[in-house]
């Protein structure tokens, strides 16, 4: 499939294209109107080559696919895997949101059960030593030895 | 000099430093092993930690971590032929042959000694041409700053990506834009921050490095699993640690010349482990006798001890830019450049000068770490191996656990684990189309440096482009760049009319 290999270039080409448009809206302080450099030249020069590049690149991997057919296309997925790293991404932003309400102790033991569950982890013993004692240790070590302060949690206070 | 580097001998030869580095071995070994975790994760996870501790034990920690991580990269490419790190991939070419024989422990041997010389060889190279090269470029002008940043971001766009020249520069370039996010430094004004206080301060390195790095890679082993490394973990016995007099007599050579070629190699901008070591494989395949060369690729124990010398020597190496010119030459000194700045150091010419102790100590401690390589990690490695054991699942999730805390005590606002979730699924989804990440990250922290010289090169030439070709040095500097960027173009060019030429329709 043609857009499996031009798909990275082409997302890069719509970005530089919006980062340009935007780099061209940054609005200049009055003494800066004047200079050969100011704040929005490194953008628009980072834009320009940014289209350049990206261009070529659709230009080039369109070749590679003319040339190589679907056999080296890149993605390839299965479905499976595909669920299980939706729901590792998605257990990451519910560990951060929660952070800082839950503290870190509860938060920390409910990702790690919690993601080894979803890695395919069901023996609720393993489930238990290979968290507990970590977060126990981390705390110590980050709170006791260095001195370093790990959100308590919200909600406890 | 002999002061400073008294200075130097006294700081690193503190209890606590030593600790440090021995510390720092252990854990970039142990980090370095773990296949998808090379060195720039394994700094990137200790950069909490080197806050508390003072700039001369940071730096000797993220030291023996960087040199650590490569000892270990070579023991998982050996082992279970899954290199940790990239510039361990020419070590698995005989080093994993010579394990599947039942060698793997003089394999494990080789590549301990041929690391132990070249880091010595390169420590010493570095302390003779640090200080010269710190004199040299106090010379240096703000454009010769910006074309020798330039140099150094085309070289690992053409060098980083095995042939993908086009996708390592948009990356580069992706790398440049997301560094002008925030207020801008020298005018106060604001650039893409789309009215997010959380964005004025820019993005933070350490959160594009774990999220481009640590988390894509550990998302990366959960969207495309490999099974069959999965099943050769661990496996096996070791077999004897031995070298014998003619392993010895049969290496010692290589390991000499890889070790000169591996430090000028890391000293280039761009260039650094990877490349040294590949180059100092090829070289020692064409150099060697025709009984020795049949066996290149099925087992050969030069073909291991070259590429593990090439890529200690050249690890010293990326020391010298970075601590003379205070220009990273790779992603992994990219992050101690970083970490260097958050202390409120600032690398360059007159880090000699101004702050001796944490110049040599990093120096001196070197040659303690490339000790400690030897006589610590080698005797452990059977026991440190058993890391790769350790199921999946539970490695993958405590490498996004370490990777988010990470970045959580350094800047104690959940918006930026918000931030690193949302860059590791863009860098997810680039890894799964081929592209490259280093190229991203030497362009994000190259970028704030190159927008401040550029603008006081045209400032000081008021506004005109001459500085480029008014001094030979500038100018030098920008031709070679020139070359590294169109000599890739030239090559795909030259590629397609050949094929065309060599398929008539």
């Amino acid at each position: 499939m043609l857009l499996r290999f031009v798909l990275g270039p082409l997302l890069f080409l719509m970005f530089f294209t919006v980062y340009g448009i935007y780099a061209w809206q940054i609005p200049l302080l009055p003494f800066e109107q004047y200079e050969a450099v100011d704040s929005s030249t490194l953008p628009k020069i980072y834009a320009g080559l940014g289209v350049i590049f990206s261009f070529l690149g659709v230009i080039a991997q369109y070749i590679k696919y003319r040339d190589e057919g679907d056999d080296h296309a890149p993605l390839g997925l299965k479905k499976e895997n595909i669920k299980t790293i939706a729901l590792v991404i998605l257990l990451m932003v519910i560990y951060s949101a929660l952070l800082e309400p839950l503290g870190f102790i509860v938060s920390t033991l409910l990702f790690l059960i919690a993601g080894f569950w979803v890695m395919g982890e069901r023996r609720g013993r393993i489930l238990l030593l290979s968290s507990v004692p970590m977060v126990v240790i981390f705390w110590l070590v980050m709170t006791q030895l260095l001195d370093i302060y790990l959100a308590a949690g919200t909600f406890w206070s | 000099m002999f002061d400073a580097l008294m200075v130097g001998v006294d700081a690193a030869f503190q209890w606590n430093n030593l600790m440090y580095v021995v510390v720092g071995c252990l854990v970039g070994t142990f980090i370095g092993m773990l296949p998808g975790l090379g060195p720039i994760t394994a700094i990137a996870l200790m950069i909490p930690i080197t806050y508390s501790i003072g700039p001369s034990s940071g730096m000797i920690l993220m030291a023996g971590v960087y040199y650590g991580a490569i000892f270990g990269g070579s023991t998982s490419s050996i082992l279970i032929n899954a290199p940790g790190v990239a510039g361990t991939v020419a070590s698995s070419f005989d080093g994993y042959p010579m394990a599947r024989k039942g060698m793997a422990g003089k394999a494990l041997a080789i590549a301990a000694w041929s690391s132990f010389t070249g880091g010595t060889i390169g420590a010493v190279m570095l302390m003779v041409a640090a200080p010269t090269l710190a004199e040299v470029s106090l010379s240096f002008y703000s454009g010769d700053y910006v074309m020798l940043m330039f140099v150094g971001l085309t070289a690992i766009a053409a060098f980083s990506s095995n042939g993908e020249f086009l996708k390592a520069m948009m990356m580069t370039i992706f790398g440049l834009a997301l560094s002008t996010i925030g207020i801008d430094p020298s005018s106060g004004t604001e650039r893409f921050t789309f009215g997010q206080p959380d964005l004025l301060d820019g993005l933070s390195f350490l959160l594009i490095a774990m999220a481009t790095f640590a988390l894509s890679e550990a998302l990366m082993n959960v969207i495309k699993p490999d099974k069959q490394k999965d099943e050769d973990m661990g496996k096996g016995n070791l077999g004897s640690f031995k070298l014998t007099k003619g392993d010895v007599k049969e290496i010692a050579p290589s390991v000499g010349r890889s070790s000169v070629l591996g430090f000028l190699i890391g000293v280039l901008p761009g260039a650094g482990a990877t490349i040294a070591s590949f180059m100092a494989y090829a070289a020692e395949r064409n150099l060697a006798p025709a009984k020795y060369k049949k066996d290149f690729g099925e087992g050969a124990k030069r073909g291991l001890a070259a590429p593990e010398a090439a890529n200690n020597a050249a690890c010293t190496g990326s020391f010298v830019p970075l601590l003379t010119l205070g220009i990273p030459g790779s992603g992994t000194t990219a992050i101690m450049l970083g970490a260097l700045i958050a202390y409120g150091l600032q690398p360059g010419p007159l880090l000699m000068q101004d702050n001796p102790d944490v110049f040599w100590s990093v120096i001196v401690s070197m040659y303690f770490g490339n000790i400690v390589l030897l006589i610590l990690n080698l005797p452990l490695i059977p026991y440190l191996a058993k890391v790769l054991v350790l199921p999946k699942p539970l490695l993958t999730i405590f490498i996004l656990f370490f990777s988010l805390i990470g970045v959580y005590l350094v800047s104690f606002n959940t918006f930026d684990l918000f931030m690193m979730i949302g860059f590791a699924c863009i860098a997810l989804l680039l890894r799964l189309l081929t592209f490259p990440m280093a190229p991203l990250l030497l362009g994000f922290i190259l970028g704030d440096m190159i927008e401040r010289n550029f603008r006081r090169a045209m400032l000081i030439s008021d506004g005109s482009m001459n500085w480029l070709w008014e001094r030979p040095l500038t100018l030098t500097i920008f031709i070679i760049a020139i070359v590294v960027l169109f000599v890739p173009l030239f090559g795909f060019m030259k590629g397609r009319l050949n094929k065309t030429t060599a398929t008539p329709d």
